[in-house]
């Protein structure tokens, strides 16, 4: 069974913000946050760690259609330790909507795109969000999000 | 003389790459917008070859999708299962025994010392040297003999099972991978040396692509693209799995930046990994055995979840599986390096010219075609019309 971890000294900055925190083997500090102040942790981020001391490693969504939401993780790669950290929000699976992180760190595109283009969480702020980004067309055309648990490919 | 037409040739020239050429090594299309030579604006169109392999590992068990990872990528295919067997021995709370470990940094070394090879001996091509791309090539085979004695394949080992590997080696077999990494090791170390001296692959690869730290950390660069421009990125030294906390090795970091130094940090790694699969031979544990009883494995998962990294050769590879108790994994979520590396690298093509571009593609990776356009108005009927450029300097005619 996980236990609670403290947040690491060094992302005090989030204390305001953090939900409640818990672990994920290995050694993966989980952060909670409501969804609206994700676009806010990470100007946080970028403004007391600074690049290059993080990066966005990849962004993971995951459908749970019986709770009616989708879970949106961040991993963020403190360095130079390279310690993980996730950021994880849930949003409501009808309307699932985020700000876009891609003004504060560039770098979180390829998992935006990813992750609208297969689960259908739009992010708003992003303009190079597309279908078929990854999807076939054919896929696309029926208006289908590939990873969400309902559709069936 | 009356003007009837007039000739409008675009400031900006559109110059699509890809999705198939022969340069390119996977269908990917990048749409090049330049000004004259000049390098404007990249953008960067995917989806030509998405398989849909995190979907396919939520419709088969844990054991089948061993496979399906080993299948995300030829060249990684050991680095892929290792991570996503770790996932599942997280889950399982299982660990394999030190000598399995061992054997499964040797396998993954040996594979990052073809992958960079390969990589080289593109880079080679790209730049018009076809007799040393077939030389590496050539000796990039001896690699492939040495992990066919190892996992009984030249490419795909399916090598990693759960709690350990497939097939152990005997003594025969270990003193013949150790003469391959003697004759493996002098020609890296000429190639090398061959990339650092040599006059035209120093012209066309220094000063060009240059990435600045603070911009690869921002655009999540991972892989010798990060360790290029001096960030020291390594999942092998952070999170110490399998036996890379007991094998001594330095991570290869530069300062350059720029394609030359990406280069240089493969042909390093390479050598490292030469004398970490060294190492790993005259230290394996005798111990204990390294191949489990597949039929004793649990068969059951319980719910849980976990987040693994690995060193691919091309970067940071990450697996993220939950279980929900059930035979079939509820989410696998897989973050390949180039994902990243090529999808969020079109900032580093520009203000460089259109003959850099393949040679800075390479080194992050993947490559070129060309097509030019310009557009005739004809002023009586308001029509545009598209031609070529080089039928307008035939005038029309063929």
């Amino acid at each position: 069974m996980a236990t609670a971890p403290s947040l690491p000294s060094r992302l005090d900055f989030l204390k305001d913000y953090v939900l409640k925190t818990y672990s994920m083997k290995p050694n993966r500090i989980i952060i909670e946050v409501d969804s609206k102040y994700v676009h806010k942790v990470f100007e946080l981020f970028k403004e007391r760690l600074g690049f290059p001391n993080f990066y966005i490693s990849t962004i993971a969504g995951t459908d749970f259609p019986k709770e009616n939401t989708i879970r949106v993780d961040y991993y963020v790669v403190v360095l130079p330790e390279e310690q993980t950290i996730v950021i994880r929000t849930y949003l409501p699976r009808d309307e699932p909507k985020i700000a876009s992180i891609i003004d504060i760190v560039p770098g979180a595109l390829a998992g935006e795109c990813e992750t609208y283009d297969l689960l259908g969480v739009y992010f708003e702020g992003n303009r190079f969000l597309k279908r078929a980004f990854f999807v076939p067309t054919d896929v696309v055309e029926k208006g289908i999000f590939p990873l969400r648990k309902d559709s069936k490919v | 003389m009356t003007v009837t037409k007039i000739v409008e040739i675009p400031l900006v020239l559109e110059i699509p790459i890809g999705p198939q050429h022969p340069a390119l090594h996977e269908p990917l299309l990048l749409k090049v917008y330049a000004d004259g030579e000049e390098v404007v604006r990249v953008d960067i169109n995917t989806g030509y070859n998405h398989r849909g392999v995190e979907k396919l590992c939520e419709k088969n068990t844990f054991y089948r999708d061993i496979f399906i990872a080993g299948r995300v990528c030829g060249i990684c295919n050991t680095v892929h299962a290792n991570c996503f067997v770790r996932a599942l021995e997280r889950i399982l709370d299982l660990e394999p025994s030190p000598r399995a470990k061992y054997l499964r940094v040797l396998a993954m070394e040996l594979e990052r010392i073809h992958s960079h090879m390969l990589i080289n001996a593109v880079m080679a091509e790209i730049l018009g040297f076809d007799t040393l791309f077939m030389l590496i090539m050539r000796d990039r085979e001896m690699v492939m003999k040495a992990k066919e004695i190892l996992t009984g394949n030249r490419v795909l080992a399916d090598y990693m099972i759960v709690s350990g590997v497939r097939r152990d080696i005997d003594e025969t077999k270990r003193d013949r991978l150790l003469s391959i990494l003697d004759k493996v090791e002098k020609r890296i170390k000429y190639y090398r040396k061959l990339f650092e001296e040599d006059a035209t692959i120093n012209l066309r690869l220094r000063d060009v692509g240059v990435i600045k730290d603070v911009d690869a950390s921002r655009y999540a660069l991972v892989g010798p693209p990060a360790r290029g421009s001096g960030i020291k990125i390594d999942a092998r030294a952070s999170d110490k799995y399998d036996a890379y906390d007991e094998i001594p090795f330095n991570v290869i970091v530069r300062k350059e930046g720029d394609s030359w130094a990406r280069m240089m940090v493969r042909w390093d790694e390479a050598l490292e990994s030469v004398s970490m699969s060294r190492y790993v031979l005259e230290h394996l544990p005798r111990d204990s055995n390294a191949v489990p009883d597949e039929r004793r494995l649990p068969r059951r998962f319980p719910p849980g979840e976990t987040f693994t990294r690995a060193e691919a050769p091309r970067g940071e590879l990450t697996y993220y599986v939950l279980s929900d108790g059930k035979p079939k994994p509820y989410r696998v979520k897989i973050r390949t390096p180039s994902f990243n590396n090529i999808i969020n690298g079109g900032f580093a093509y520009i203000g460089y010219t259109i003959a850099d571009l393949p040679a800075i593609l390479v080194s992050y990776d993947p490559c070129i075609s060309c097509m030019e356009r310009a557009i005739v108005i004809d002023l009586r009927n308001n029509k545009k019309m598209y031609v070529s450029l080089k039928d307008l300097v035939v005038g029309g005619r063929k």
